[in-house]
Formats: structure tokens, sequence, C-alpha cells
């Protein structure tokens, strides 16, 4: 546990050490009012709580999809279908600002629904609003809070509610009393990831958010850090209150998780319930799926895919406007953009093991989070995940590009990697740890019993348990980290790119449409990549409980 | 004993974990070990051998910045290393490398930046450069600390399947026709909209402002950095940008989109871009070469290539109108570099 705590400092303490200490030390001289002053300022007031509204709003419209999603995927003979997991993954992995960019071409006046259907141009006008914004927000983070629930309900199995079934319980009373307690320790890290992911997501804001006005903190941050002068300890200050406002949740989180978690995996075998849908209820279930997938992945796709295949973006949709050429372009062997294509495959792969490995080993020690070490590596595996991208990863540059540093990962492709894993870390903790906390105690003293060592009970008992929570970790890094942007656009060495900075280049120059068919290829290699690693996991025995 | 056996177990797994991700990171290790051999190969240290490398940080167009570098590294045999970005990303990255820089040479697309580089103490003086005579007296530092070697001018782009009379002045964007219909970059994002801002009040004095509120009136929305205020005008979501860079419109003209540029009669503002040798650099001569060669005829002609104007007034360009074509403000760089900021303020919170 020591040993993991001095991993956890230099990885994530120190670069935020050196983010605090810039936002203290103006001007040479030591100035511990600095942040606060920036504070003082009264339309900060506003901004922190327009982001504070946001997250607030995009918890409810996640809660809103994935819970009957879950629901659904776990009770309906569609959750047969696995693939549909990874399905569900693709508003996940698409970058946001694209995503956003989609509805935005969608929705726009001469936007592509006005150009299918001229009558429904009305729809524009009330979606560029601080409702459309929630919905697109909710709608790209949902599959995070679907995957934690689902897990939860199938963890929950058929026994429980069978039994208040058997009882006379009806389905509301059944929801209210036995599933709704018993998701809740799940359903708190959920939410508490969506609000954090919220207040620090900086591509919908300043993509669709400033067509609105509706500004945040991010957008400020990003002011300092992006215009001249440079002010880092501005930027710094504000990070810091995105991260009081993030601990606080973080802390209402871990209180609620304590008082609400039981063992529920107990070494019986999980069964599902036989309370199943009848025929209608599984009708109903269906059309919300694809209803879902219509919104969350027709939408913007078909706008991305639209814009990817347009000659000329003024004409709009016109068969004759059609052409394959960018495609053509980006898929020439050799080209900068197959290049970056395949730095960011293995850069991604590499980070998201090496994340899975520390993640895991964190969970571990963080066990039920009784002592007060644990509850300190809890907290620090938790930091990066609370701090916008791009504040912690200036201070990870400025640690390891110090003149003191001994190892010279800076302007390496290992800087890459570790920013990576420190930036996604989080997410293999809070899967792992939510698959561990429920496993009762019990099958460890069971194999105590039986005379196991350590060593056999970790890999016999403990690693099979926690395996899936370990794999949708690691799906949930590999996905990230093969689109992250704000941390590539700072940290790569000079002369190389990764799809999302080639992305991000390409609209910068103007090639909109070559930007958004590199997005295509990206999200459809990495889904296909998934795709297969879940077709070639489901034949181990113990990847589906 | 239920908690011992509880730790010994996990003692015990932390083991096996830390062993698994020791050799994963050995693995890795070797990797890199021989990645930074690589590196240093190509770095070639200057003790050693004669030093070869230079490392650019520039802002884009992307194409320009590529052949320019293409050819200065087949002339000198000297191997460039580039980060692409936009000014504010470029500015950021030399902030948090500050303790150890990396970059030799930037190249901005903000004057007032490169201005601020100056005064902070970052560039290196080089009064000799070769052609540095010939380049724009308000745009470039007598005492050589930088040099604009390109710019661009800042028009009215339209889209024109939306706009058949192409407003005439700054004022006619404030028309009840266009109502709702015009983007402006937003000067905290785009270095030339914030040049185009406060060159304007340059040459107007405080009135400038009422130009700025009639546009705030006219429901003028603030749109991103320049190519996301562009982007909504071609596919016909908005009718005009103002403030437009010019070479982004001159170059989806070229591809046949429907859209154009005018310059005010009035007069509007060239925002140079300007390139300074870094004192940090530890490839001064390279720098220097590389300073040179953007004063060079041939790179010149790359500039004017890529539908910007020339920094050297002896260079004409031949496919977007030249700086004798466009009715220019009387800029103050001076001012307009001390005022950057508190007109964004001022701007930003007008416009929202």
């Amino acid at each position: 546990m020591v040993f993991a705590f001095l991993v956890l400092i230099l990885l994530i303490a120190l670069p935020l050490a050196e983010i605090f200490i810039q936002s203290v030390y103006r001007d040479g001289e030591l100035q511990w009012s600095a942040p606060f002053r920036t504070l003082a300022d009264s339309d900060m007031m506003v901004v922190l709580l327009s982001s504070i509204w946001l997250g607030v709003c995009v918890i409810l419209g996640t809660t809103v999809i994935a819970l009957p999603l879950a629901w659904v995927m776990v009770n309906t003979r569609l959750g047969r279908w696995r693939w549909l997991e990874i399905v569900f993954l693709i508003p996940f992995m698409t970058p946001p600002y694209i995503g956003s960019m989609g509805w935005i071409l969608f929705m726009q006046k001469n936007g592509y629904l006005e150009q299918l259907a001229p009558g429904l141009s009305g729809l524009g006008g009330a979606f560029f609003s601080f409702g459309g914004m929630v919905a697109i927000m909710s709608l790209h983070l949902y599959p995070f809070l679907y995957l934690l629930l689902r897990g939860a309900l199938e963890r929950i199995g058929g026994n429980m509610e069978e039994a208040a079934a058997v009882m006379g319980a009806p389905f509301t009373y059944r929801f209210r009393r036995v599933i709704a307690p018993l998701l809740l320790s799940a359903f708190g890290m959920g939410a508490m990831l969506i609000f954090v992911k919220t207040i620090a997501e900086f591509g919908t804001p300043v993509t669709f958010g400033k067509r609105i006005g509706y500004e945040v903190m991010t957008s400020e941050i990003h002011k300092y850090i992006s215009s001249w002068p440079i002010d880092f300890g501005k930027a710094t200050s504000l990070s810091s209150v995105l991260l009081a406002s993030c601990l606080l949740v973080w802390y209402v989180q871990s209180v609620v998780n304590r008082k609400y978690t039981f063992g529920l995996v107990g070494g019986k075998g999980v069964r599902r319930s036989s309370i199943r849908g009848n025929g209608w209820l599984q009708w109903v279930a269906g059309i919300y799926v694809v209803l879902l997938l219509m919104v969350s992945i027709g939408i913007p796709y078909f706008s991305i895919v639209a814009a990817s295949t347009m000659k000329l973006r003024g004409i709009g949709l016109a068969w004759n406007n059609f052409t394959l050429d960018f495609y053509k372009e980006l898929l020439r062997w050799n080209s900068p953009s197959m290049q970056a294509l395949m730095n960011s495959l293995w850069l991604s792969l590499a980070a998201s093991t090496i994340a899975l490995m520390l993640g895991t080993w964190f969970a571990v020690a963080i066990g039920r989070s009784k002592s007060r070490g644990q509850r300190t590596i809890d907290l620090l595996s938790l930091l990066p995940n609370t701090v916008p991208g791009i504040v912690l990863v200036v201070g990870l540059i400025l640690l390891w590009n110090s003149p003191w540093m001994p190892v010279p990962l800076y302007n390496t492709y290992g800087m890459v990697i570790l920013t990576y894993v420190v930036l996604f870390v989080p997410y293999t903790v809070q899967y792992v740890k939510s698959a561990f906390t429920q496993i009762d105690p019990k099958l460890f003293q069971a194999g105590q019993v039986f005379g196991a060592k350590p060593v056999y009970a970790f890999r016999r008992v403990l690693l099979p348990l926690i395996v899936p929570g370990m794999l949708a970790g690691w799906m949930m890094t590999f996905t990230i980290a093969s689109r992250e942007l704000v941390g590539s656009l700072l940290i790569l060495p000079p002369s190389m790119q990764t799809s999302a900075t080639y992305i991000y280049a390409q609209f910068e120059q103007g090639q909109v449409s070559l930007g958004m068919a590199m997005a295509v290829i990206s999200v459809g290699l990495t889904t296909l990549l998934l795709i297969l690693l879940e077709a070639a996991g489901s034949k181990r025995k113990w990847a589906s409980p | 004993m239920f908690n011992m056996t509880r730790n010994k177990w996990k003692k015990g797994s932390a083991l096996i974990l830390a062993l698994t991700l020791g050799a994963a990171l050995a693995g890795c290790g070797s990797n890199k070990a021989a990645e930074d051999t690589a590196a240093a190969a190509g770095e070639g240290k200057p003790a050693e051998t004669a030093d070869k490398t230079l490392t650019v940080y520039t802002a884009g167009p992307e194409g320009l910045a590529n052949n320019l570098i293409k050819e200065f590294e087949s002339q000198s045999g000297i191997k460039v290393e580039t980060f692409q970005g936009t000014t504010g990303k470029i500015l950021a990255r030399l902030e948090a490398e500050k303790s150890n820089p990396v970059a030799d040479v930037v190249i901005l697309a903000s004057l007032p930046s490169a201005q601020g580089l100056k005064k902070e103490g970052l560039t290196l003086a080089y009064p000799e450069a070769k052609n540095a005579d010939k380049l724009s007296k308000d745009w470039s530092d007598p005492e050589g600390n930088y040099f604009s070697t390109s710019a661009s001018a800042l028009g009215i782009a339209y889209n024109t399947k939306l706009v058949t009379t192409p407003p005439t002045s700054w004022s006619d964007l404030a028309k009840p026709e266009y109502k709702d219909q015009i983007n402006i970059p937003d000067p905290s994002l785009s270095g030339s909209a914030l040049d185009f801002i406060t060159g304007y009040l340059s040459d107007k004095g405080d009135g400038g402002w009422s130009l700025f509120e009639s546009y705030k009136a006219n429901g003028v929305a603030m749109a991103g950095a320049n190519q996301e205020a562009l982007d909504p005008v071609i596919t016909g979501a908005k009718s005009m940008v103002a403030g437009a860079v010019d070479y982004m419109t001159y170059k989806a003209k070229a591809k046949g989109e429907p859209i154009d540029i005018v310059y005010p009669q009035e007069g509007t503002v060239v925002s140079p871009r300007p390139a300074a040798i870094l004192k940090s650099t530890k490839h001064e001569e390279n720098a220097k070469a590389f300073i040179d060669y953007l004063l060079s005829d041939p790179a010149q002609k790359l500039v004017s290539d890529a539908a910007l104007l020339p920094g050297r007034t002896d260079v004409k360009a031949e496919n977007r109108a030249n700086l004798d074509d466009i009715p220019l403000l009387k800029t103050d760089w001076t001012w307009m570099g001390e005022h950057g900021t508190e007109v964004t303020d001022k701007f930003t919170k007008l416009l929202k």
C-alpha cells in the first residue's frame, strides 16, 4: 500500500503541486492571496454556477437515458446481443467536439435537417439553447453510467427481486425497496464521474456553448492558457475551484457509498431473474433501444458522414456532390494520416494496458476504503478526473521537463503514454473498485479454509470476479485514449500526430471534410477492435457473469 | 483473525501486480531506450557532430509550413522538427517548457504576441538578417527581434449564394437586412480578429466602439477562431464574417466553395505573421539560417502561392489582392500591443 501511495504521489500529486505553486507564485514572489483575487472577480461566480448547473442537468439527462437502458439490457432478451454493448459505446468514442459539430451541422439554418425536411426548420431554433447543450452532453456521456449500472444490476441477480416478488411486491415497490438501494452505490459513482466529466469537458462548451453564449469554467480556463499573455497562474486558480467542487461531490459520493455497499457476489452463482418482461414489454424495450441509437448515433453520424463525403460543403446534400476522395486520400499507405492513425492505435493500446495494471493495483489497495490511508489513495487516484485535462497536462510538462528531472521522458513517446495513463487511470480504478467492493469477504474466507495461499486466492477467487470490471475499465481507457485531444496537442513530440490532433489540424486548416472522414475512420477502427475483443473475450468462461 | 488473513492476501496480490507491472514497464523501458538513442542520433549532439537540427513551432497554414520546411531542409541539410498549432497553442507550449525550452524558432500569427515575447526578453536579436530591410517597417522590429515574413489582410467574407450585392463599408453590417446573419471571430481565440478590432480602434479612437455596439444590436455573433467563424458561412448557416482572414477565404474560393471577400473602402487592417528566434536556442546558427531563408526570394514565393501577403514589400503576390490594392486604416501597432487584453475583455463582454 505504501508503494502504491508513492507511485500516486509521483504520477499525480507532484504535477498538481507544480500547478499549485504556479498559481501562488506570481512575478517571482509568493502571493498566497493570488488565487482568491482571481475568484473575487464577480463574473467568475456566475461562470462557476453555470458549470455546476450544467453538471447537475447532465446527471439527470444521463440517468433518464441510462437507467431504463441498463434495466432493459439485463432483463429482456436484448441482453443476449453482446455486440450491442459496443454499439452503445460509440457516442462515447466520438470526440465531443465532433459530436457537437455533427449536431450543429444537422440543426443549424440551412443545415441537413432543413435540407431533408424543410417543414421541420423551426426545430433548429429551439435546439440552440441550454436544453440542447444538456441533450448533446447527455447523449455523449450516458454510456459511462450505463456500463456501471448494468454491471451492478447483473450482480444483483434475480434472487433478491424474486424474493420480493414472491412476497407479492409490485414492480414499483420492488424497484424502490430492492433494486434502488442496491444500485445506489454504483449510481453514486457513475453520477459523480458524469458530473466531473461534464464540468471538466471542453469540446462541447467550446463548439456548441460558444454558439449559444453559455460560458463555463473550462472555456474561461482555456482563454488564459491559449491567448497572449499566457497566464498559467490564473488558469490554475480557476482550476483549483473546479477541483474543489469535484472533491466535494466525491466526498458526498464516498459517504453514500460506504453506507450502501452490500456483499452481493456471494459465490452462489448468479442466475438471471425469471421475472421477464412479457411480449409487449419486449417490444417497448426494443423500440426504446432503436430510438436511443437513432438519436445518439444516427443523427450525429449522419452529419459527420455527410460532411465527409461532400465535394463542396457550400452545395449541401446532393448526389452529384458526393465523393469518396477524402477517404482515398486518408487511407493511402504511409500518408501522414495513416501514420497518425497508427500512432493513436499503439499509443492507446500501451496506455490502456499500463493503466489497467496500475488501476487494478490501486483499486485493490483501496479495498473497502476503511482506513485513512486507503481513502487517501482513493482520492489521489481520482484526482486526474477532477481537473480539466489541459491543466493537468501543463503540470506534467512542468514536472517532467524541469531541469532537475533525471528521467529524460519529455518529448518522447513515453511522455505521451505517461500522460494518457495519468489522465485515464481513474476509470480503471472506479470500474474495478465498483466490482471489488461488492464481493462478499466470505469468499476469501472460504478460500482460506481450504488452504489457499494468497497468490492462489488472488488468481482463482479475486481475479475471476474482478475481470469484468477490469475489462470495462480497459475498454473505456482505450476508447478515450484513442481520441484524446487536449493533452496530445500540448505533449506530442514535434513532427508527430495522432488521429485526434490530425482531425483538429484539418478543422483549423478549413479541411472540414477531411477531418470528418478521419473521425469516421478512427471511430470505426476503434469499434471494430472492441467488437473483436468482445467476441474473443466472451468465449472465456469468466467474461460474463 | 479475519483482518489478518485479508491483509496477508492483499500483500500477496499487491506483490503479483507489482511484478507484472514491473515487467511491463521494463518492456516499455527498453522500447523507450531504443527510441531515445534514435532520437539522440537524430538530434546530433553539437559536441561530436556538426549541428544539423532545428526545432520550429509554427502557426498555420499547414501546407505552407510544410513546403517552407521541406525546401529549407533540402537547401541546408538541416533536419527540422516542427510543431504546428494555433498561436495560442504555441504560446502555451512555450510557457510550459519555459524552464527547459525545446523550440529554436517560432512563427506566430499575431504581432502583439511577438511584441510580448520581445518585451519579456525571450527573443534573440538578429539585426544582420538578409533582406530584413525590405520588410514593411511597421511590422518588424528595428532591432531584429522579429520579422513579419508574411501577412494576411482582414475583410468581409460572404456567401455568394446568400449575398448578391456585397457590402462596401464596415457599417453596412449593421443594416437590418443582415440581422443575425453575421459572425465575427472571437478576439480571445483569434489574434487576427484582435488585430482588426484594436486596429480599427487605434484609427478611430474611442468613438470606434460605436461600430461594435451597432454590431451587437444587429445580432452579430462571436464564433470561435477564424475557421470556425468562416465555416458556417461556407455551409450557408450564416451570410458573412466580419474581420475574416483573407487567405482562408481565397483558399475556400479556389476549391469552388460559394464564397468571396471584400475589403471595405474606409480601410482595413493587415495582420502580420512574425517569425522570431528564441533566446534559449541551442542551435543559433541554424536558426539564423532559417530566418534568412524565410526572407529569401523562393520562400517569399511560397508565401504568395499560399495566398498570403509576402512580408517583403518588393515581392508581389499573383493570385490575390496585393497590399497596394487594399485600402488600409492608420494602425498604431504600439498602441495595439499595449491595449490587447483590455480591448479583448471589453469586446467579449459587449458581444456576449
